[in-house]
């Protein structure tokens, strides 16, 4: 035993070193352009910090003000909106397409998960950019084809127009969103335990009792991180926002992202807009551990 | 495997430095950031301008970057953060005095504005490139006056030249509604936009706003906002009501210029010279530059002044050349005339030679000059100011009610005024 | 027989349905590359053509008209010397910036999220867990919120305004090490311990032992990377101002924005930019899609 001990702790030390070792170019990257940037965030939020000029502190100041800017709220609810829009819809179409698509013929699965995935390889400029053309005023394909099927009375000016900017936004979003969720549920639904389906088909279970009781519980994982990773997605919407409509008309596409790179970038407010980051942070944060919490308890 | 090692370190070196490298190059290398003003957008006539300040300078060399005005603030303000402003930046008075003047970013360009300069160059202009402590941030180049225009076989065949004073350029505001009604009557529903969806070409909107019944932008002394005169509210109240006049948000004034040159729009706000020079070729319509209307008929157009501003990066060498490129753009004799003809604007200054003789465009739009009205766009909190701008218009457009939205657009402008 | 005829009835609608919502999604990138063939007229007509009428190649010409940079340039370390490429459009130039940095970020995530994921997983030493914690709550972050903060440092390692700027923070986020280290718990202790007893030391046990193991890890991690890096937008717009050093996305919002009513040359920018990655995706397509099943089923 006592004979033993050395040796276990030279072992250990051996370990120590080679793991730090194996470790250390992965960690001068993530500590130096990840942790020490978001340590950075959170110190800032407490300051007002603006170029050229010292930072002062301010305490919770910056926070403070967060809860009574109303454009803050603003975004807070689209950002809310765009989240519980696209999250459930992503889910339950991307999930749809699939179990049309999985088990039909080669090359068509193939391609048909293709095409459903061509907008998220398109690059989220590109197909930005093309939308705005689709959704122009005046020349745009939604309003030429809304009016020659009649439904449509007078052009809509769908970016300008307050009651729909951010519901174009949200369908942009979709689109480039349910690629990977369809490739990942294609896989799962493939990878479905069939003499599972095909007991229950014996048993006299209907297609649809099939799915509740089998599948779905099957294809739990797969939703769980589809869920994850689309919350993620909408809270980062920025690209189209930036590149759309800037935030608007009247603050009605503003989300926590744009608004924090306005405060930043058009007013100068590094502190204010670390504090927006940090809370944001924490939504998330929150938001991740809950989806956690119920797929365990499931 | 030890030189292996080594060579793996070189490469790394090779790719992670080459910032920190390019720095320490003998010529003063400058850079230059320019806005679209007229044709100092189009690369190969900027190349040429810089041309020749490289044979008369060659230890210093320049290279250009070129903005817009939609991300072009935004880009600036990012790289100010990030360390690497550039040295040299062209634009107006309301963005070189007023916002990054106004943050200690620039560097006083006082020895450029010498007593002859002051001489030289018109009062008015003189008056706009400096802040109220008489610091100079800008040095000018050349100035318009920002008009409209409205696409004359539209008017025509709607019957409306009868509206507008083809002579003196000018019309009444009465005469421009209803010159705007036959032209939406005549069948072509989208006469005009007043364009919102950020702060390109803002100075189109807010003149016409103001001109329509004489109220003003900012008091006199140009320390507060006065958007919430009866004049401004009864104009966009007039503006918000009319038939063919749309509160567009999805636009900004590029957008509209070229909207309006394509036909789609038969008036454009957000117009001047520069506009007619590039578009002119490609339009299959006369354009009738014409002046914002009032009720008077007696309009105050809205100015630019464009020249040179030098943001201070801690290098006095870096400084000094880039005064030296000032000097050389807006002094030199020979130069002077064709960075002006650059910009298709007028000089700031008497160069001693009309350089548009026998331009009949410049000819036609020298009208408007003597038009123009205070140069306003120097107030203290300019950056929030304009960014509350087309965001109240938007909130017009959206159906806000005026007087609710124009209180809320002063209230947000003065308190920024006044910090 | 009823129930036969419903499910087939079901069958026909919704393959129905699925081939409408394909056609859908495949049309903007056809409004891409139709648009970017189109004259002027044709794109600002009220009525669109849904087949150009006449195939011009304008909006290309003016795009490769523009700015000119050099294709590449490459700084020799200590010296003032430069390795230029050719002087040629500058959209060409934002090519191979984009490449580059996508390639280059995939690499350096790839080497360095192994060697970490595999220690994480397979050695015991003090501060493991507490680095695993910090790397998982760092994953769950928008890494946008830290982009302030990572500009002053950036251009305080006189790095901003580099394509650097843009790849350390993709090396630095974690969720590569995350994955790595779920394939790399499968690897088996007794290998480990039989390639020790052989002799090998610790690198020459991580290369012959591990690195086979977690190979389909680093796949996945290699496409994941690629992809999210060519299409990253945001971090771009923060980090790199000058025409030389644009990326393609950061390119066409550029041009959008100075021409924004010109789609036909917005468009041809659009087919310059997902034409190659599309590309890519096409001749790739088994392993993209395997590359990002396996991400999940893992990550």
């Amino acid at each position: 035993m006592k004979s033993n001990h050395p040796m276990s702790r030279a072992l250990a030390r051996r370990e120590t070193i080679a793991g730090y070792a194996f470790l250390l170019p992965s960690l001068i990257f993530f500590l130096g352009f990840v942790i020490y940037p978001m340590a950075l965030c959170i110190v800032t939020s407490f300051f007002d910090s603006t170029m050229k000029r010292a930072d002062i502190f301010v305490g919770l100041g910056n926070y403070r003000e967060l809860f009574q800017d109303r454009n803050f709220l603003y975004a807070l609810k689209n950002t809310a909106v765009i989240v519980a829009v696209s999250v459930p819809f992503v889910c339950i179409f991307s999930l749809w397409v699939s179990s049309v698509i999985y088990n039909m013929r080669e090359p068509f699965c193939s391609i048909f998960r293709c095409i459903f995935y061509l907008p998220v390889v398109t690059g989220s400029v590109a197909v930005t950019v093309v939308w705005k053309w689709m959704f122009n005023n005046y020349y745009g394909i939604f309003n030429y084809a809304g009016k020659r099927l009649g439904l449509l009375e007078k052009n809509i000016n769908w970016l300008g127009d307050e009651r729909f900017a951010l519901g174009c936004i949200i369908l942009i979003l979709l689109t480039t969103s349910v690629g990977q969720p369809i490739v990942l549920y294609i896989s799962a639904l493939n990878n479905v335990d069939q003499s599972l389906v095909e007991a229950a088909e014996v048993d006299g279970a209907t297609k649809f009792q099939c799915f509740w009781k089998i599948k779905w519980s099957q294809i739990m994982p797969t939703t769980l991180y589809i869920l994850v990773i689309t919350t993620i997605n909408s809270f980062q919407c920025f690209a189209l926002i930036q590149l759309l409509t800037s935030g608007g008309p009247n603050h009605s596409t503003d989300t926590i992202m744009y608004y924090i790179y306005h405060n930043a970038f058009k007013l100068y407010r590094y502190g204010y807009g670390n504090a927006m980051g940090v809370v944001l942070a924490v939504i998330i944060a929150v938001l991740s551990a809950v989806q956690f919490k119920m797929a365990r308890s499931d | 495997m030890k030189r292996r090692k080594l060579l793996a370190l070189t490469l790394a070196g090779c790719l992670v430095f080459p910032a920190a490298v390019s720095a320490e190059a003998e010529a003063v290398d400058i850079t230059l950031w320019t806005y679209p003003v007229g044709n100092w957008v189009d690369a190969a006539t900027v190349e040429g301008l810089i041309a020749g300040f490289h044979e008369a300078h060659p230890d210093i060399h320049v290279t250009v970057e070129y903005l817009d005005y939609t991300n072009g603030d935004d880009q600036v303000n990012t790289a100010i953060e990030g360390g690497q402003a550039p040295d040299i930046i062209f634009e107006g008075p309301e963005r070189l005095v007023t916002n990054w003047g106004a943050k200690g970013l620039m560097a006083d360009l006082s020895d450029l504005w010498t007593d002859e300069a002051k001489e030289a160059i018109y009062d008015s202009v003189e008056a706009a490139c400096q802040n109220s402590d008489g610091v100079f941030y800008e040095y000018p180049l050349c100035m318009t006056a920002h008009t409209m225009a409205v696409n004359r076989d539209l008017f025509e065949a709607a019957d409306a030249l009868q509206y507008l004073d083809e002579e003196t350029r000018t019309w009444t505001t009465e005469n421009f509604v209803k010159a705007v009604q036959a032209v939406y009557d005549s069948g072509h529903e989208t006469v005009g936009a007043v364009y919102c969806s950020g702060q390109g070409g803002d100075q189109g909107t807010r003149a016409l706003v103001n001109n329509l019944y004489g109220g003003a932008f900012t008091n006199a002394e140009h320390t507060e906002y006065t958007l919430n005169s009866e004049e401004n509210i009864r104009a966009l109240e007039l503006l918000a009501g009319m038939d063919g006049i749309s509160f567009d948000a999805s636009i900004a004034g590029g957008d509209e210029i070229n909207l309006f040159c394509n036909g789609t729009l038969a008036m454009a706000f957000c117009w001047n010279v520069g506009q007619d020079a590039a578009n002119a070729e490609n339009t299959e319509f006369d354009i009738l530059p014409m002046a914002f209307p009032s009720e008077n008929g007696d309009p105050a157009l809205c100015g630019g002044i464009w020249g040179f501003g030098v943001f201070d990066n801690g290098d006095e060498t870096k400084i000094a050349a880039a005064k030296t490129f000032i000097d050389f753009m807006a002094n030199d004799e020979a130069q002077a005339p064709e960075s002006v003809k650059a910009s298709t604007y007028w000089p700031v200054k008497d160069l001693g030679t009309n350089i548009y003789e026998d331009n009949d465009l410049m000819t036609e739009y020298s009208v408007f000059v003597p038009r123009m009205g205070d140069y306003y766009q120097v107030v203290p909190g300019w950056a929030e100011a304009r960014t509350a701008w087309w965001n109240m218009l938007q909130q017009i457009g959206s159906g806000t009610d005026v007087k609710t939205a124009v209180e809320e657009f002063t209230a947000t402008a003065n308190a920024a005024a006044v910090q | 027989m009823k129930t036969l005829n419903r499910s087939l009835c079901y069958k026909i609608f919704s393959t129905a349905i699925v081939v409408l919502l394909a056609l859908a999604f495949a049309f903007p990138l056809y409004w891409i590359i139709t648009g970017s063939f189109k004259t002027g007229r044709a794109i600002n007509a009220a009525a669109p053509q849904w087949w150009p009428q006449e195939w011009v190649l304008d909006n290309y010409r003016t795009l490769f008209s523009r700015q000119k940079a050099p294709l590449w340039e490459l700084h020799i370390p200590f010296t003032n010397l430069a390795v230029t490429g050719p002087s040629l459009p500058a959209a060409l130039r934002w090519l191979t910036n984009t490449v580059f940095m996508a390639v280059t970020s995939m690499l350096l995530t790839c080497v360095t999220a192994a060697m970490a994921g595999y220690a994480l997983a397979k050695k015991r030493f003090a501060g493991r867990t507490l680095l695993f914690s910090l790397i998982v709550c760092a994953m769950a972050l928008p890494k946008q919120v830290i982009l302030i903060p990572l500009l002053r440092e950036m251009s305080a390692l006189n790095l901003y305004n580099t394509i650097w700027a843009v790849i350390l923070p993709i090396v630095g986020w974690p969720f590569g090490v995350f994955l790595i280290k779920q394939f790399a718990e499968g690897i088996p202790g007794e290998m480990m311990e039989a390639a020790r007893i052989d002799g090998a030391g610790e690198w020459k046990t991580f290369l012959s032992v591990a690195l086979p193991m977690i190979k389909p890890g680093i796949g996945a991690l290699a496409i994941f990377t690629f992809i999210s890096s060519w299409n990253d937008y945001f971090m771009q717009l923060i980090m790199l101002t000058s025409t030389g050093n644009l990326t393609i996305s950061l390119g066409i919002a550029k041009l959008q924005s100075e021409n924004s009513t010109d789609f036909g040359l917005i468009m041809a920018g659009a087919s310059l930019a997902a034409i190659p990655i599309i590309t890519v995706f096409l001749i790739f397509q088994k392993y993209f899609t395997k590359g990002i099943t396996m991400g999940a089923v893992k990550g």
